[in-house]
């Protein structure tokens, strides 16, 4: 095999020197016979003749030579190319078609795939990542840090297990304080992964010396690089974080962004250090489930064995504190999104828009297969005439397939630089400027191995249609028939099978466009339980900045007062969190009159701490009793509002003012107000019971202040950063903007489907169009002459018409209706990602058959035009 | 002129291998050596050597080099490779036993069956 490569190289590099010892070679030996015959006494003209004739065919051993160097495929194929570049460039028009549409394809394909490649196909960058597993309970995710010990401990098939929790902290190295992603990481997490610091050292086990006494930080290579200037000394230097003192002990690789693909986390923290972070010690508490856990098999162990072996251990656990913890299975999961919790979605999102992508290229390839076979059909009269002085019909197969791959590897270099482009725009797009890190889309090998593979497979199915035709194509019968093929009447041409499922691919996406255009529309239009426009908001942690109750809550009425001041502002309000911000939580509460605390008995609930005047700057209507008053405070009896949701959850009506609810732990509450019902943390989720409390009564240091005013609303926002930061200078301010743009995370689903179905269906419509333009026009262009017979024979034009159009009409329904069906299936899958898409909505399966129609319509106008235009007696007279 | 035997299909490469085993030689030298060893008992068709030699340099089993001949020419000389020596010594051994067996199965007499 070596060997063959190097002769082949040699071949290929030192191509004129091996051709002139060949010859050498060959000569040498005719001189040397001729030397011996002449030596026995022939005379040198003769024993010249001799020696040739006993050589034998000179040319003929040459090339098997060659041949048997594996250099005449190389030289055929050198030929190819000349001859394929010739002719392409013989046809500007139709490469360049050809080169865009597959471009345009395979670009779509590659990026795509770079996105699957970067969420689903990726390893995470650490040592052996195919032996780490996400340790994922079945009712949460996480897991409490007690729960985390004893699985630890106890478990046979593990060989070393790290938790982390993913924390906003403040930093501050001398000048005001930044809020950053951190994650809390029990200190044999870095050993586990065994990945090596690009500067100074990992904190580890040994560092270990109890709660709260290893305070180190580890920072992330882009911190590093970003807030400290990639200064080396920065390893040593002490940083406040929430206010403790750390030591920096190292800097993180470039390439490792913690273990979860959306969070990258900007420093790494001991868990230990918990206690300083959170304000709450909850190392030791078992019911507080805050930590995820990830782990390493030991050798010879599998996934399975271990699942068991920590569904086990959790079954113990449950019958030994009965209280916290419940009886669960645990399962291994794929480490990066946070088990199958986060993965299962985005693996399903990934794999459907693949599934688009590659339907776009098959569309390409159809596309390409029918201007090819085009070609074909119209050079049929070349081939019949080199088959007929002796090309083999396997050279003549090479060569329309080796254009096809070359159009294809031309189409592919240029999608690859488009991949690359998207790409490159993909990885810096933010759904949210307080997107924790960042979202890499690397163009890799895969990519580009992808790419390549897309682009020979492209080219070779593009091909094979019409290489089967040219094979087929018999040369008496192409040279007779003046280049048209008889066919049968009932035969389906290829042309008109691949013009048929162009059509059929493009009603699925325009209709799944539609589908999903129209529920963003509609999502759009229906009630979020707020109203977004005209409202801005600025977050601020007072925990973070020291602050403690009293003081806060101080600070959180000032803050509100001074924007309250703001000219324009209507309304203003704070809250610990607003529907749709992506940072909901939830509790669980009960009827009034409940005996029987079970879960089964509970409503979960997503409830909000508001202060007065929130439903009024929210945009939410109160549909029944009163606001809260800056009388509802921790001395004042309990209240609450409720959505219509919840009234009708806990009383049976929606007049629920007055009655009473408990909540689980303990407290019962009145019903002060019903508010309308809104979406709280994704716009695809089904009715949702909402709660909302006083902010008065609780303290919470996390504070969403909303502002309504007349003012466009950046110009809001931004006053109202100012209004905050007059009060305290050093607060770090986060999440400023309009309402809008806090909740934008929310609609990342519907618009990524929207766009990505929006892009793909353009590319196919436009696909489909060429496609139907091109066959129509080739089918008038064949029959010029049939239609002048017609024409002299009397026919009108709306026969003329029907002639042409009539099966084009025919392949068009019919695609489009295969299409519509399976826009039917697809939009089930559909209406999990887009809020409200359905397909059971007639007018969609107009819009769409219409689209098409339309499509079809136009891009037949063109070549119906120029046959009714046939004079039949010029047409008559050509040939 | 004495009897000559057509080449079985295969051998060709066999005989080439056994005339460059015994030194390195030029495609002429191959030749005149393969008529030497097998007593002019083969007709070969002399251009046929050559796309036989190129078949065997691709395969790794000759290497080449150019040297300067007996007569003070330019000529390419072949030797055989370590790979070249092994498929010499299993084909010489498959070839034994061919010929062997044939030879007992062609020497049997009535009666011996």
């Amino acid at each position: 095999m070596l060997a063959t490569l190097r002769t082949l190289w040699k071949a290929l590099v030192h191509r004129n020197r091996w051709e002139r010892d060949l010859a050498d070679e060959l000569r040498f030996h005719l001189e040397c016979r001729v030397d011996d015959l002449v030596r026995q006494g022939m005379p040198r003209a003769e024993a010249l003749r001799q020696a040739r004739l006993e050589f034998g065919a000179a040319v003929s051993y040459g090339e098997q030579c060659r041949q048997a160097h594996g250099l005449r495929w190389l030289e055929e194929l050198r030929q190819d190319l000349r001859y394929v570049s010739r002719t392409l460039r013989r046809s500007p028009g139709f490469t360049a078609a050809a080169v865009i549409s597959l471009a345009l394809g395979i670009g779509a394909n590659s990026t795509v795939f770079s996105v699957v490649n970067a969420l689903v196909l990726r390893p995470l960058a650490v040592e052996r990542p195919d032996n780490l597993y996400f340790v994922e309970p079945q009712i949460r995710t996480n897991h409490s840090i007690p729960d985390y010990r004893d699985l630890r401990d106890r478990n046979r098939t593990l060989a070393g297990m790290a938790a982390y929790a993913i924390r906003v902290m403040s930093l501050e190295r001398g000048a005001g304080a930044e809020r950053v992603w951190g994650y809390l990481a029990s200190s044999n997490y870095f050993d586990l992964l065994g990945i090596h610091p690009a500067l100074g050292r990992f904190f580890r086990a040994a560092d270990d010396r109890g709660r709260g006494a290893n305070p180190y930080a580890v920072l992330s290579y882009n911190c590093w690089r970003g807030r400290f200037g990639g200064d080396p000394q920065a390893v040593g230097k002490t940083v406040h974080i929430d206010g403790f003192p750390y030591t920096v002990v190292g800097v993180a690789p470039r390439a490792f962004h913690g273990t979860e693909l959306f969070y990258w986390p900007d420093i790494w923290v001991p868990l230990t250090m918990e206690p300083r972070i959170d304000a709450h010690d909850l190392l030791d508490a078992r019911d507080s489930h805050i930590a995820w856990v990830i782990g390493r098999l030991k050798p010879g162990a599998t996934r399975q064995q271990a699942a068991a072996d920590l569904s086990a251990i959790s079954m113990e656990l449950a019958r030994e504190y009965p209280k916290e913890d419940e009886p669960q299975k645990i399962a291994l999961a794929r480490p990066g999104l946070v088990g199958n919790a986060v993965r299962g979605p985005v693996d399903a999102f990934a794999g459907g828009v693949m599934v688009l992508a590659w339907l776009v290229l098959l569309a390409v390839c159809a596309n390409l297969a029918s201007l090819l076979a085009a070609r074909a059909a119209d050079r049929s009269r070349e081939f019949a005439i080199r088959l007929s002085i002796g090309a083999g019909r396997g050279r003549i197969l090479r060569q329309l397939l080796t254009e096809s791959v070359v159009l294809g590897v031309l189409g592919g270099a240029a999608g690859c630089a488009l991949a690359c482009l998207l790409a490159d725009l993909l990885s810096r797009w933010r759904p949210t400027p307080d997107f924790p890190g960042g979202f890499e889309i690397p163009v890799d090998w895969r990519v580009f191995l992808f790419s390549v593979a897309a682009s020979l497979a492209a080219g070779i199915l593009a091909g094979l249609g019409p290489a089967r035709q040219a094979w087929k194509s018999d040369p008496n019968q192409a040279l007779k028939g003046g280049g048209t093929a008889r066919r049968g009447p009932h035969a389906l041409p290829l042309r008109d099978l691949l013009v048929g499922v162009q059509v059929a691919i493009c009603a699925a996406l325009v209709a799944c466009c539609f589908v999903s255009v129209r529920g963003l529309s509609r999502a759009i239009s229906t009630s979020l339980g707020l109203q977004p426009r005209g409202a801005a908001a600025v977050s601020f942690d007072l925990d973070m900045a020291g602050y403690t109750g009293d003081r806060g809550r101080e600070f959180q009425r000032q803050a509100l007062a001074a924007v309250s001041q703001i000219p324009g502002v209507k309304a203003a309000a704070y809250a610990d969190a607003v529907p749709l911000d992506g940072d909901d939580s939830g509790i669980t509460v009960f009827r009034a009159g409940t005996t029987d605390f079970r879960p089964r008995n509970s409503i979960a609930v997503t409830v909000y701490d508001v202060s007065p005047g929130y439903f009024g700057a929210a945009g939410t209507r109160l549909m029944a009793g009163r606001d809260f008053t800056w009388h509802d405070d921790a001395g004042a009896p309990q209240v609450a509002i409720v959505n219509r949701r919840l009234a009708r959850l806990l009383t049976g009506s929606e007049n629920a003012v007055g009655a009473r609810f408990r909540y689980d732990g303990g407290g019962e509450a009145e019903i002060v107000g019903v508010a309308e019902d809104g979406k709280y943390a994704s716009l695809t989720e089904g009715p949702t019971a909402a709660l909302f409390r006083p902010g008065l009564e609780t303290y919470n240091g996390t504070t969403v202040l909303v502002g309504r005013s007349s003012l466009p609303e950046p110009v809001l926002a931004s006053e109202m950063s100012q209004a905050v930061a007059a009060l305290d200078p050093h607060l770090p301010l986060y999440r400023v903007g309009s309402l809008r743009e806090m909740q934008r995370l929310a609609w990342v689903p519907s618009r990524a489907a929207v766009i990505a179905l929006g892009a793909f269906g353009m590319l196919a419509l436009t696909l489909a169009v060429t496609g139907i333009y091109g066959l129509s026009a080739y089918s008038v262009s064949r029959r010029v002459r049939e239609i002048g017979i017609r024409v002299a024979l009397g026919a009108l034009p709306r026969q003329v018409l029907a002639c042409v159009l009539r099966r084009l009409a025919w392949l068009v329904v019919a695609g489009s209706c295969a299409g519509l069906a399976v826009a039917w299936l697809a939009s089930r899958v559909l209406a999990h990602i887009v809020y409200q898409a359905s397909s059971h909505d007639p007018l969609i399966l107009v819009a769409a058959a219409l689209t098409l129609a339309a499509a079809g319509l136009g891009a037949s106008l063109g070549p119906a035009r120029r046959a009714l235009r046939i004079d039949s007696a010029s047409a008559l007279r050509q040939e | 002129m004495e009897p000559t035997a057509e080449l079985l299909p295969g051998t060709l490469d066999l005989l080439i291998l056994k005339a460059v085993s015994l030194g390195a030689q030029h495609g002429y030298g191959v030749l005149l050596r393969i008529g030497q060893i097998s007593g002019g008992g083969f007709r070969i068709d002399q251009g046929a050597l050559y796309p036989a030699l190129y078949r065997l340099e691709r395969q790794g089993l000759l290497g080449t080099a150019w040297g300067v001949s007996e007569n003070n020419r330019r000529a390419k000389y072949y030797r055989l490779t370590a790979a070249g020596r092994k498929r010499l010594r299993s084909e010489t051994d498959g070839w034994q036993r061919l010929t062997a067996a044939m030879a007992a199965a062609l020497a049997a007499r009535p009666g011996e069956a």
